[in-house]
């Protein structure tokens, strides 16, 4: 299905959705979600790194421009990084990742950040439902070389 | 052990892939199509082997995977079967013992991501099963064998805190034949304890019980005992942190090997609840104790003996909603029944107005039963409606709504003490920053895990021991002091420690001098190399931790997290998002 979404009507089109998850909350937090059979959308798929810290302004725009309909990434709470700050330093980051991905033409609602504890199960889950809501708003993300 | 020989040649060596497929019995199988998802995988580049089996955890999954590994001359494994969270350590000591280096290997999330969470849909589950594996094969030809590496472990502990919990960690690694710096803040040892008049349960003295201790680690041969000091500063690594000690303005650096961090709690003065500080006859609980510890109880409005005494529990403990009050300080309620049956002797009426009690530990319910055969009286107030000390022309005044009467009361005590929340004590956001450790909401250090592993920490080296963890009492600390004290041994003893491989690493050509690098890093973990020029950042491995913030802050793309580059995660992205459509027609 993975390059066959084109071909799809807009009622059958389901968003392809990148999640960059944190090891020790966000990642943890899917893992409970499934622990808990808490059941969500199977759009996600998600991409585990140390900390949300190490997520490049690269990685999103690199996902957008390959087709991904959403991003989405999760991490610790501000105040609760297993690296102490690496998420405030995303967060930082965050402010110019929204801006270069609207000066890129893309709809800012195609990105999410979203802070879910490993205890959060229910907020990681409700988090990727609603990105993909967002993104349905939206639409399927144009690719010019199509 | 050194890998770092096993695994380096297959750099040079083409990828050879396992991809081995688990379905967890019915866990993954019951909804995702695993044969799928192997047959899939066996059409992916470096490839060379792709299987199913009922648990891949099971003796015999291991051992499929092992001879798998020599049968097809693997040089990579992807295992895609529950959360690595789980079993990645399983699995990385599988491929180790097949000599594979344990960074070839990488896990597929099917149970908790995939089977778990989309149980009603299984050809999506199925699809979403075959992107994962896709992705992750795709990082696996990337992967890198990266040497393991160890240091060695400096025979020295500091412990941070002379209350009874660091002298209790002191003395136990000293006896063990380890040197023990013991750094308090104050002049005396003792800490908490020393302030009490009463310990519950026996009745001791807390300085009797203090000094005891005390004795002990002034003369302990092998126990430096550093009063009126701080640490203000911490460098380095586990087995080798470089501690600054200052005493009277005057620094001192001692080279440590592990770190105990016992800096306890300190009674809350409770501004703004229940007239504190309007009545000089309304105190804590805590003043109570010190008051009795030099002379006889006095009212402090004019010297005479109280007659009538209330106590009122949990004073800025457990509020919902209110920082840094939310948690049960969970001494109080033994403390409070222990000080009111002494009392009571001397006392004509004693009434202990309470919300819950929780005198949970060993001995401590006697403790209350003692206090209510004395006749010492206790009334439950309604959380929502606490009592309300009024002064009257100097005169204290008390209402309160006694919960199982359902009538208002009034009493007109010569003595309120408000049983006071027990917080971290002042400087504690200091003590956090020099060891780079988090802080719960209630202001208590984090444990690296709450249940699993209470006494370490997510600085490795660095264990947390009694009122630092939580509120909690003298024994409980005690227990927490002896349990860091052997973590602190255990590492000592083995001499050595493997540190993680998964660094970040800086090429010097690209790095542009610019130093966003060591200011994003939380470690301090990148200086800069002066002995270059132009000077270029430089990581000490043992330091870092491996967040990879600096990877994505450089401008430059001159660092290199390893295990997690960019191309590695790009290489995922791209799989996923531009996969060659299958051949034979997608879905099954």
């Amino acid at each position: 299905m993975t390059t066959s979404s084109k071909a799809k009507t807009d009622s059958e089109w389901e968003p392809r959705i990148v999640a960059f998850c944190c090891n020790w909350c966000s990642y943890a937090g899917a893992d409970l979600a499934g622990t808990s059979r808490i059941q969500y959308p199977p759009n996600a798929r998600i991409i585990r790194v140390n900390c949300t810290g190490r997520i490049d302004t690269e990685f999103i725009l690199s996902a957008l421009d390959q087709g991904a309909d959403g991003v989405l990434v999760s991490g610790c709470h501000p105040g609760d990084c297993h690296y102490t700050s690496g998420n405030l330093k995303l967060r930082a980051r965050w402010a110019v990742m929204a801006e270069a991905v609207k000066q890129a033409g893309i709809d800012p609602r195609r990105i999410r950040l979203q802070w879910a504890s490993a205890s959060e199960a229910q907020i990681f889950a409700d988090g990727v439902t609603k990105l993909i809501e967002q993104v349905k708003e939206v639409g399927p993300i144009g690719r010019s070389w199509v | 052990m050194t890998e770092a020989e096993t695994g380096t040649d297959t750099a040079a060596e083409a990828p050879r892939i396992g991809v081995f497929v688990c379905m967890c019995g019915h866990n993954i199988a019951g909804t995702v199509d695993v044969e799928a998802v192997a047959k899939m995988a066996e059409t992916l580049p470096y490839v060379a082997f792709s299987t199913t089996t009922m648990f891949m955890c099971a003796d015999s999954g291991q051992q499929l995977i092992k001879d798998s590994i020599k049968e097809h001359s693997l040089n990579r494994v992807v295992v895609a079967s529950c959360s690595p969270r789980m079993h990645e350590p399983t699995f990385r000591r599988v491929v180790e013992e097949a000599d594979v280096n344990r960074y070839l290997f990488d896990q597929v999330n099917l149970r908790e991501h995939v089977s778990w969470c989309h149980m009603r849909q299984p050809e999506e589950a199925t699809e979403k099963a075959k992107d994962l594996v896709r992705m992750s094969v795709a990082r696996a030809a990337l992967l890198e064998s990266l040497p393991v590496k160890s240091v060695e472990v400096e025979p020295t502990a500091l412990i941070v805190g002379g209350g009874v919990t660091g002298m209790r960690a002191a003395l136990d690694i000293g006896d063990r034949g380890f040197n023990a710096i013991l750094v308090e803040r104050e002049k005396k040892l003792g800490g908490q304890i020393a302030k009490l008049a009463s310990v519950y349960p026996t009745g001791e003295q807390g300085n009797t019980l203090a000094d005891q201790l005390i004795k002990r680690v002034k003369t302990h041969d092998k126990i430096e005992v550093m009063t009126e000091s701080t640490v203000t500063d911490l460098d380095g690594y586990i087995g080798n942190f470089d501690v600054t000690v200052t005493t009277n303005d005057a620094d001192k650096t001692h080279r440590v090997g592990t770190i105990i961090v016992a800096t306890g709690i300190q009674p809350f003065k409770p501004h703004g609840y229940y007239s504190y500080g309007d009545h000089p006859d309304i105190i804590t609980l805590a003043e109570l104790e010190e008051m009795r510890l030099k002379g006889d109880v006095l009212r402090p409005s004019n010297g005479k003996p109280p007659k009538t005494i209330a106590y009122i529990g949990c004073v800025a403990s457990r509020e919902s909603g209110v920082k840094g009050h939310e948690h049960c300080s969970r001494v109080c309620c033994t403390a409070i029944a222990k000080s009111a049956g002494e009392l009571k002797d001397n006392a004509d009426e004693i009434i202990i107005l309470y919300e819950d009690l929780r005198t949970y530990g060993k001995g401590h319910e006697e403790i209350q039963r003692e206090a209510r055969t004395k006749h010492v009286i206790y009334s439950k107030f309604p959380p929502e409606k606490k009592p309300r000390p009024e002064i009257v022309d100097g005169e204290l005044v008390l209402h309160w709504h006694d919960v199982f009467s359902d009538d208002n009361l009034i009493l007109k005590p010569d003595l309120l003490v408000l049983a006071s929340a027990m917080v971290p004590p002042e400087g504690s956001e200091d003590v956090s920053k020099v060891f780079s450790l988090t802080r719960s909401p209630d202001g208590f250090f984090n444990p690296e895990h709450v249940k699993l592993a209470p006494l370490t920490t997510h600085t490795a080296g660095v264990m947390i021991a009694g009122g630092a963890q939580a509120a909690k009492g003298a024994a409980e600390s005690i227990t927490d002091a002896s349990g860091a004290a052997a973590k602190a041994v255990g590492l000592m003893a083995r001499g050595e420690v493997e540190i993680e491989a998964t660094v970040s690493r800086v090429i010097p050509e690209l790095c542009s001098s610019c130093h966003t690098c060591i200011s994003a890093c939380p470690y301090n973990a990148i200086a800069m190399d002066e002995s270059q020029d132009p000077p270029v950042a430089l990581v000490t491995e043992a330091k870092c931790h491996g967040c990879g913030t600096c990877a994505a802050a450089c401008p430059s793309s001159a660092i290199m997290m390893l295990h997690s580059t960019d191309d590695q995660i790009l290489a995922m992205v791209e799989a996923y998002l531009c996969a060659p459509m299958e051949p034979d027609g997608g879905a099954a």
